[in-house]
């Protein structure tokens, strides 16, 4: 605890126990995998604690009670400030040119301003929430038994690194945290690695995500550079501290010299930034980010992983705002704009054409994120181009403060309320998803029991074993107990893996036994008795006579496809309701969730085309992802949830268990309640002079909500009062209006549903009926080919790795055997060469060898013995 | 007290029967008891020699070499079951395979 001497350390307690937000889900980890693996199968801890769901759950409580005590305290007015340091540890420093060593000491503390505040409560809520869900989700599906545990600890390990990442005070904690990120990721993507496409995929998102990694690193280290040498030593502050890098006067001295090399390092720290939130280039990871289970993606998509790209460009915010770099970063700021608006379209376009519901919300999220980018952008670029500060850099009074500062604070609002409501909404859809595929899915369980996921197919080498032993005459009896080795009256795996190897059946290695294992195990004890293998074994010969075309029918159905849903509204009503708002929310459907941010959004990038005139493509961009938005959301609940039921499993599913309603049923308010926190100022997120009167209670709620519609729907300002029923129009009615056309339709007779989807199935049936196009020559043009292979991203990659990489694999092969090989198998050869023709002057006796030893020591002894004397 | 000379040629006398024996035996163990008594044939050297200067230097070689002594036979005897394991015998003439 030795403070190193940090600024300004703020007497807050709620300050003081701001490490535990993420110490305690960081401790949890150990004690989780730890007791997952004592326990493991233990009823204890398999009911009673949920293979450590339940002890995940208090500590992430803890957690979102500790953030939100540091939330109010922040809004309550203590506002931004740091803690001292945690030292990690010391070490002296060389300079070069110094000819002292200077001691430095390397420690965590935590850094609160407006942006960390935010980031901190979605990401410690949404993780207790998904925490809630992942209990009713994970525990109840048998594929998942005896291995939850490591769900749970690498859950509360991605928590705190998140947690970490936005508490951090310097980019190189920050980086750590991101890193540890990275890392959960790929773990618990790859949760069913023993799927191939799971290792797959958590192989893609790591190494995709690494490709920015590498480029933060490299703007990180710039960074470093360029503070250096202004760093003041007695301060024991590193050069990528936040104390140090948002120092408005460092900033002044490094603006003064190294403007450009500012540009580039913040250029390339970007680049990490787009890695992490997916987006173009770097966004093929998301997709395939699918194939870990559901609370997982929720995770990933709402409450952490991508949310860090956004956090990292939000953190720049201080290098865009200097008055002392006026201008110099626009281009980086326009470049910002223009990824997240060529992501907001190109990944909507790919979600009109997805099958796969968990898909569509996964380029939802890309696209969304694009909005947040293109936001930011706008804001940065406002935060450079305008003279916003009260003073100017000639120290004269600002005429245009007022204004200008307003403007900035408003636009960078707008981006981070969207980064809210975003997360709250998808946070929501991928729960109410879950909640679908995981009803879906039992629903198919139950109707075709004979199909169940867990003997897929009989294995190839049981077919084979029944085989030999009807061909060698032996009984099942007489074998098993040939086998046995030890009498217990149980085969455990080594001694079917040995008798497998005897019969010259297969040789397999301890993975591949664990699967036939499983297919043999009925009663799951591990071993295997003789009615076990009697039965299977029968069971699979009989398969293997009649022809297996039940299990064809099982590889067909597919539970999160949309085209075995439909007409679901009536059977999981609250998880529909719940899907309805995330979807209207993320639509930015007038009053509700996203449409007081993704308004702000678009009209801050406008604000700023009419400036730049380049800025009109993202603008451009924006809007027309509007309309986009509208139409794949509501393609996506429509064809969930209205119309009759596709399949019969679909018409067979039952609402779900409590642990999965919960978090949802919290999270439809959340997106309800977007407009109450936008009266309180929320928009805006930065208390400064002119809008703290909102958090001081000075202003009235209600004086809030008046000025917050007044800004959206009756804009002084004629631009923006066209510009937001245009974005309504385009968002709200024509997109969702396409949509309603296409899709859905009425539910079957006698089906009831809760009141509020009345109007929506009105409308829809309306539409249907009347407009109802055509849409089979799209489906089958080049271009939506082109969307259901992803635009073919995927595929050149693919292939510029193939060329690339495997180009130089092959070279570096060679090199490996010809040279370095080459060179020690050189040096082996000689040396044998040369000791097979010293082998023959011995003899072979060792009693020569001792009578040698001792004349050559004799003759040593003499011949100094001579020198000597 | 003894004139360190004769504990001097005692240990000289030892070194060179442990000598003989090492290269006239056939047996291994017997060739590694040889091997033994010459170094407690040098030890003995180095205590006389502790002795004779009045400086401990000599006892804490002896120590050592003990120590090493002590170690060395393990390896050894375990070379002998190896090597018994291989060739069914612990004579040296048998165990002549580096020369073909």
């Amino acid at each position: 605890m030795a403070g190193s001497g940090s600024t300004e350390v703020v007497e807050s307690t709620a300050l003081e126990y701001a490490p535990y937000i993420l110490l305690l889900p960081m401790l949890a980890f150990p004690v989780i995998l730890f007791l997952g693996k004592m326990f493991n199968g233990n009823k204890t801890w398999k009911d009673g604690l949920k293979e450590g769901g339940l002890i995940a759950l208090p500590v992430m409580a803890g957690s979102l009670v500790l953030s939100l005590w540091l939330v109010t305290d922040f809004i309550g007015g203590s506002g931004a400030g740091e803690t001292e340091k945690w030292t990690w540890f010391t070490s002296g420093m060389w300079d070069s040119g110094q000819v002292t060593v200077r001691e430095i000491s390397l420690g965590f503390g935590v850094y609160i301003d407006h942006v960390t505040v935010m980031l901190l409560f979605i990401a410690s809520f949404l993780c207790l929430l998904i925490n809630t869900f992942a209990i009713g989700y994970m525990n109840t599906d048998p594929i998942n038994d005896n291995r939850n545990h490591r769900f749970y600890a690498e859950f509360v390990l991605f928590c705190s690194g998140m947690l970490g990442m936005v508490l951090a005070d310097s980019f190189l904690w920050l980086f750590i945290f991101w890193e540890l990120m990275g890392l959960c990721s790929y773990l618990l993507i790859g949760f069913y690695y023993e799927r191939p496409s799971a290792a797959y995929a958590a192989k893609k998102a790591f190494l995709t995500t690494r490709v920015g990694d590498v480029f933060l690193m490299v703007g990180l280290a710039m960074l470093w550079t360029l503070f250096h040498p202004h760093v003041d030593p007695a301060s024991g502050l590193g050069a990528l501290d936040y104390a140090v890098v948002f120092d408005s006067e460092i900033i002044d001295k490094v603006a003064a010299s190294n403007s450009g090399t500012l540009a580039w390092a913040l250029g390339l720290m970007f680049i990490g930034a787009v890695g992490k939130s997916a987006q173009f280039p770097l966004h093929v990871w998301l997709p395939d980010a699918m194939e870990g289970p559901t609370p997982v993606s929720a995770l990933i998509h709402a409450a952490t992983m991508v949310n860090a790209g956004l956090y990292l460009v939000a953190r720049m915010f201080p290098f865009f705002g200097a008055e002392s770099m006026h201008g110099e970063l626009a281009d980086l700021a326009f470049i910002i704009a223009a990824i997240g608006g060529t992501t907001a379209v190109m990944a909507a376009a790919i979600a009109f054409v997805q099958h796969d519901l968990k898909k569509v919300l996964a380029y939802s999220t890309m696209s969304q994120l694009a909005y947040i980018f293109t936001g930011l952008g706008a804001a940065l670029y406002l935060a450079n181009t305008l003279h916003w500060h009260e003073y100017l850099a000639d120290g004269t009074k600002n005429p245009d403060y007022y204004v200008n500062h307003g403007i900035v604070i408003v636009a960078f609002g707008a981006a981070l309320f969207h980064l809210f409501n975003h997360a709250m909404a998808k946070g929501m859809l991928f729960m109410a998803s879950g909640a679908v595929i995981h009803e879906v899915h039992h629903a198919h369980h139950h109707l075709h029991p004979h199909d169940d996921d867990h003997h897929e197919e009989s294995p190839e080498e049981l077919l084979m074993l029944a085989n030999y032993l009807s061909d060698t005459g032996q009984s099942v009896f007489g074998f098993f107990n040939s086998i046995d080795l030890d009498q217990s009256g149980e085969i455990d795996t080594y001694e079917f893996q040995t008798a497998l190897k005897n019969a010259e059946i297969a040789d397999l290695p301890p993975w591949e036994m664990q699967r036939l294992m499983k297919a043999l195990d009925m009663d799951g004890n591990g071993k295997i008795n003789v009615p076990e293998l009697e039965l299977t074994l029968g069971r699979v010969h009989l398969a293997s006579l009649s022809g297996d075309d039940h299990d064809d029918h099982h590889d067909e159905f597919d539970a999160q496809s949309m085209e075995n849903m439909g007409g679901l509204a009536s059977k999981m009503p609250l998880t529909a309701t719940a899907m309805l708002m995330g979807s209207l929310s993320i639509m930015g459907f007038p009053l509700i969730g996203g449409f007081w941010s993704k308004e702000g959004i678009i009209a801050n990038t406008w604000r700023v085309a009419l400036d730049d005139p380049r800025f009109f493509y993202p603008a451009m961009c924006v809007l027309l992802g509007a309309a986009m938005t509208g139409f794949y959301m509501s393609r996506m609940w429509l064809k969930t949830f209205a119309g009759s039921p596709k399949t019969d499993v679909a018409a067979h599913v039952h609402p779900t268990n409590t642990w999965i309603k919960t978090p949802l049923f919290i999270l439809t308010f959340m997106s309800l309640g977007a407009i109450v926190l936008a009266s309180m100022g929320f928009t805006h997120w930065a208390p400064d002079e002119y809008y703290k009167p909102f958090f001081d209670g000075k202003k009235s709620f209600l004086e809030g909500f008046v000025y917050e519609m007044e800004h959206a729907f009756a804009n002084s300002d004629s631009f923006f009062f066209v510009l937001t029923y245009v974005a309504i129009l385009l968002g709200a009615i024509v997109g969702p209006g396409l949509a309603l056309s296409l899709y859905g339709g009425k539910l079957d007779e006698g089906e009831k549903v809760l009141p509020w989807f009345g109007p929506v199935f009105a409308i829809n049936h309306f539409v249907k009926s009347r407009y109802h196009w055509d849409n089979t020559s799209f489906g089958q043009s080049g271009f939506a080919t082109a969307l259901e292979n992803r635009l073919y991203f995927d595929h050149y990659y693919d292939m510029a790795m193939l060329k690339i990489v495997a180009a130089f694999s092959f070279k570096a092969a060679e090199a490996d055997s010809s040279v370095i090989d080459g060179t020690v198998k050189t040096i082996e050869r000689t040396s044998q060469q040369l000791s097979t023709k010293l082998r023959s002057l011995t003899t072979g006796s060792a009693r020569d060898y001792i009578l040698m030893a001792a004349l050559g020591t004799l003759g040593l002894f003499a011949l100094i013995w001579g020198v000597v004397a | 007290m003894i004139d360190p000379a004769w504990v001097s040629g005692l240990s000289a006398l030892l070194f060179v029967i442990g000598l003989a024996g090492a290269f006239t035996r056939k047996n291994a163990i017997i060739v590694l008891m040889c091997i033994e008594l010459m170094l407690n044939a040098a030890n003995m050297q180095f205590a006389a020699a502790a002795v004779h200067h009045g400086d401990t230097t000599g006892w804490v070689y002896t120590i050592f070499a003990i120590a090493i002594a002590a170690s060395e036979v393990a390896i050894g005897l375990a070379i002998f079951l190896a090597m018994y394991g291989q060739h069914e015998s612990i004579t040296l003439d048998d165990v002549n395979g580096l020369k073909n």
